[in-house]
């Protein structure tokens, strides 16, 4: 495989699109340019319904996966259209979420004195967290919402921060890099060669944000030169590489082991938690993050959707008559000798994060004995 | 021996009220002072560390000890010093008269004689974390630089720095003897801490400086003529380390125009910049190599900081020019080793990364490297090996504070 290849790939996050070019996008599209706002807003799903002519399956459904909205305006959050008034106490504040409008407002009290901010840019798509500006910094709000408690409560990681005052009770200040992380990974075209532009970005992950150079290509295809401009196919990559490509947002394994971010909070990182199972070969595309997930779609959240991906190595000689002839001839892993079915759910066990509102299946794929700790 | 801390502390000008933010001098005799006593009182009063001591005692030898411990609880050092001699002759085994002679020789700058009392003393006592620092002291005195921080490192591993005084005292000479020796990067990661507490001095100020302009010298053997060059050049390394990004960035910027063509100035913001902003670090390095086009490290960083950018491609000219400079140098091997792996050659890349483990076992980065290298590879076994040595290196030097 040739690694200029992959830096290719992984040079997506650095946006080629010029603004101009994009603005030229949208015109061929016939898109109405009645304020930067709203076309930037209307950029992603244009740019992906364009994509969509001719990859109908991977650009169709994809604008509305959790990667689609890894964020959204405050004005197109249907969170702040069905919950207009959220509220949340922690100790001496009280923290409100308040949409009218096409505005929210984010406010905190000590009961003597608020703060309130408009929330500029809401971060995910089910659980939500929210950015703002105040006094020319970046600031993650103090909480963010919870689909599993339909609610605010306090932000993942934040729980740890004591605020001694209103202004420290706002949200977390962001380190210098951090905004680059932020924006890189949940919205196309904010980073270009390590600089951060706001004015630039696409909300959520687009068709550019993987396949750099998606967009010229559209506009070439609009040209009549489709075909030698199309971005490199990621299908090539090799497992490994595949876990490198999509960890540089849910974190690679080296990432994780480099700060050591150890514990439960972990699971999230799903990269690292493939890479330490003892099945995984950064070579076999049997396992790796697009063998078992379309990165277009929505996540599968059916157990036994998995079964066959498992069994793609684990099939017992009765199981095989169910599967393809290559899947049979490869399969070289030992069968389970308890079920054959749901296997994720007792070898990826559901694992909560320490504040226990999320949840995920952990990745490190294992014999889970009872009782026994967390493998961090 | 119950006594012994009320004579010890009461015979000296002991100064424990002094300004917690003054960094100890060594040329300064009452913190010479100040060293031994913490060191005997940790010596004395901390018996877990110490196996009971084995030197029998005479009867008629009682005399001696007690006119020894009279004479040195009258401040008469040379006569407590001559009397521990006559004591330690007659019993070689007895290894608190070691100590009290070591630790009185010290104290009167002998350092010499200190030295192999401590020795007899350690040979004694071998798991005395107080005397092996205290002897890494008198090797720094003496000049016997890598001994005295082998001592001194041994010494706090014996838990020699457990009181902050202490910690401090040991942590500096250690981070004097990591610049003169020639492990610049050690000694800034230990002046960062005096940094953030707060504890300033000229003397650190110009020991930062050293470490900062990579010369391997002691700040009492900067000449005057560089005297400006080390302190300013300590002091932005100082505003940084203590958390003064801003005021930094203005010192350095006045300190690049005042010495426009110094090697490692650059290469000094860039590394301390590289931490936490490594878009920013990259053209500092860059800068670095025009000034000074032979500096290896500098060439170790530009192609690190364009491998975290994906440009492998880019990164190889570098990192190929820093492994033929430094072949020994184990982070040019491992950003050879990535370079190639980037752009397509991970067998060579690989052989790099190994010739890195090799130089240098204990290295997280490389097993990293190594893990993924091998992986890419199929050697699934080999990548799970590095992966688990990967995360026990990990694991010993904890969390970074953004944890996710």
């Amino acid at each position: 495989m040739n690694e200029s290849f992959l830096s290719s790939f992984r040079a997506a996050r650095a946006p080629r699109l010029t603004t101009l070019r994009l603005f030229l996008v949208l015109v061929l599209l016939d898109v109405p340019l009645d304020g930067v706002h709203l076309v930037a807003q209307q950029a992603q799903t244009n740019a992906a319904s364009s994509c969509a002519r001719c990859h109908a399956a991977q650009a169709g459904p994809q604008p509305d996966t959790p990667m689609g909205r890894g964020m959204q305006w405050p004005d197109a959050n249907p969170l702040f259209k069905s919950h207009p008034q959220l509220s949340f106490r922690k100790g001496p504040y009280t923290y409100t979420v308040e949409t009218k409008g096409n505005q929210t407002l984010y406010s905190v009290t000590d009961g003597t004195r608020t703060i309130s901010l408009p929330i500029q840019w809401s971060f995910g798509k089910g659980g939500q967290t929210w950015l703002f500006e105040r006094d020319g910094n970046l600031y993650e709000s103090m909480v963010s919402y919870y689909p599993s408690i339909d609610g605010l409560e306090i932000t993942t990681g934040d729980s740890v921060l004591t605020p001694q005052n209103l202004d420290e009770a706002v949200g977390r200040k962001l380190r210098k890099t951090e905004p680059k992380d932020c924006f890189g990974c949940h919205s196309t075209g904010a980073v270009s060669m390590g600089k951060l532009d706001l004015e630039k970005l696409e909300p959520g992950v687009t068709c550019e944000h993987c396949h750099a150079g998606a967009n010229a290509h559209m506009v070439a295809s609009f040209q009549g030169e489709a075909y030698g401009t199309a971005p490199p196919d990621l299908k090539g990559l090799s497992s490994e590489d595949i876990s490198t490509f999509c960890g540089q947002c849910h974190r690679t394994w080296e990432m994780v082991v480099r700060s050591n971010w150890r514990g439960e909070i972990n699971v999230r990182f799903q990269p690292y938690r493939l890479a330490n199972s003892k099945c995984f070969d950064g070579t076999d595309p049997r396992i790796s993050c697009i063998a078992c997930h379309d990165p277009h779609k929505d996540l599968v959240r059916e157990d036994s959707f998995y079964d066959a991906k498992c069994l793609a190595c684990h099939a017992s000689r009765d199981e095989s008559a169910n599967l393809s002839a290559h899947t049979v001839a490869h399969r070289d892993a030992k069968p389970c000798t308890v079920a054959s079915a749901s296997c994720v759910s007792c070898h990826m066990p559901k694992v909560k994060l320490p504040n226990g509102l999320m949840t995920f299946h952990d990745h490190e794929i294992r014999i889970v004995k009872p009782g026994a700790p967390y493998p961090d | 021996m119950g006594g012994v801390k009320q004579v010890l502390f009461g015979d000296v000008n002991f100064r424990p009220k002094e300004d917690a933010r003054s960094v100890v001098s060594i040329k300064s005799r009452p913190w010479r002072v100040c060293v031994l006593l913490i060191l005997a009182f940790f010596a004395f009063f901390t018996p877990a560390w110490f196996p009971k001591a084995t030197g029998q005692i005479a009867p008629r030898q009682n005399d001696l000890i007690a006119q020894a411990s009279a004479a040195r609880m009258q401040n008469d050092i040379p006569r407590a010093i001559e009397l521990y001699s006559r004591a330690v002759q007659a019993n070689p085994k007895w290894p608190d008269g070691w100590w009290f002679l070591g630790s009185l020789q010290y104290g009167t700058g002998a350092y010499v004689p200190a030295r192999d009392a401590l020795s007899h003393y350690i040979e004694l006592i071998p798991k005395g974390g107080p005397a092996f620092a205290l002897r890494g002291l008198c090797e720094f005195e003496t000049g016997e630089y890598t001994q005295a921080l082998g001592d001194i490192q041994h010494g706090i591993s014996l838990g020699a720095a457990n009181e902050a005084r202490n910690e401090q005292i040991l942590r500096y000479h250690e981070a004097l003897l990591q610049t003169r020796l020639g492990n610049y990067t050690s000694a800034l990661k230990m002046y960062s801490i005096f940094a953030k507490n707060g504890i300033t001095n000229p003397e650190l100020i110009a020991a930062i400086g050293l470490a900062g302009l990579r010369m391997p010298l002691l700040p009492k053997d900067v000449g005057m003529e560089q005297q400006s060059l080390v302190s300013a050049t300590g002091d932005a390394a100082y505003r940084f380390l203590a958390g003064d990004e801003a005021s930094a960035a203005r010192a350095f910027q006045e300190l690049f125009q005042r010495f426009p063509t110094t090697p490692n100035v650059h290469f000094l913001y860039g590394y301390l910049l590289f931490a936490t902003d490594p878009d920013a670090a990259l053209p500092e390095f860059q800068q670095e190599l025009k000034i000074a086009p032979a500096n290896a490290d500098a060439d170790v960083m530009t192609a690190w900081g364009l491998l975290l950018h994906n440009s492998g491609a880019e990164a190889l000219p570098y990192a190929q020019r820093a492994a033929e400079q430094k072949p020994a140098l184990p982070s040019a091997q491992l950003v050879l080793g990535r370079s190639l792996m980037e752009t397509g050659d991970l067998k060579e890349g690989m052989l790099h990364l190994e010739r890195a483990r090799q130089i240098e076992p204990n290295n997280l980065e490389v097993h990293l490297a190594l893990a993924t290298a091998y992986s890419k590879s199929g050697r699934k076994e080999d990548a799970r090996c590095e992966r688990i040595l990967s995360l026990q290196l990990s694991s010993s030097k904890g969390a970074t504070p953004d944890h996710p």
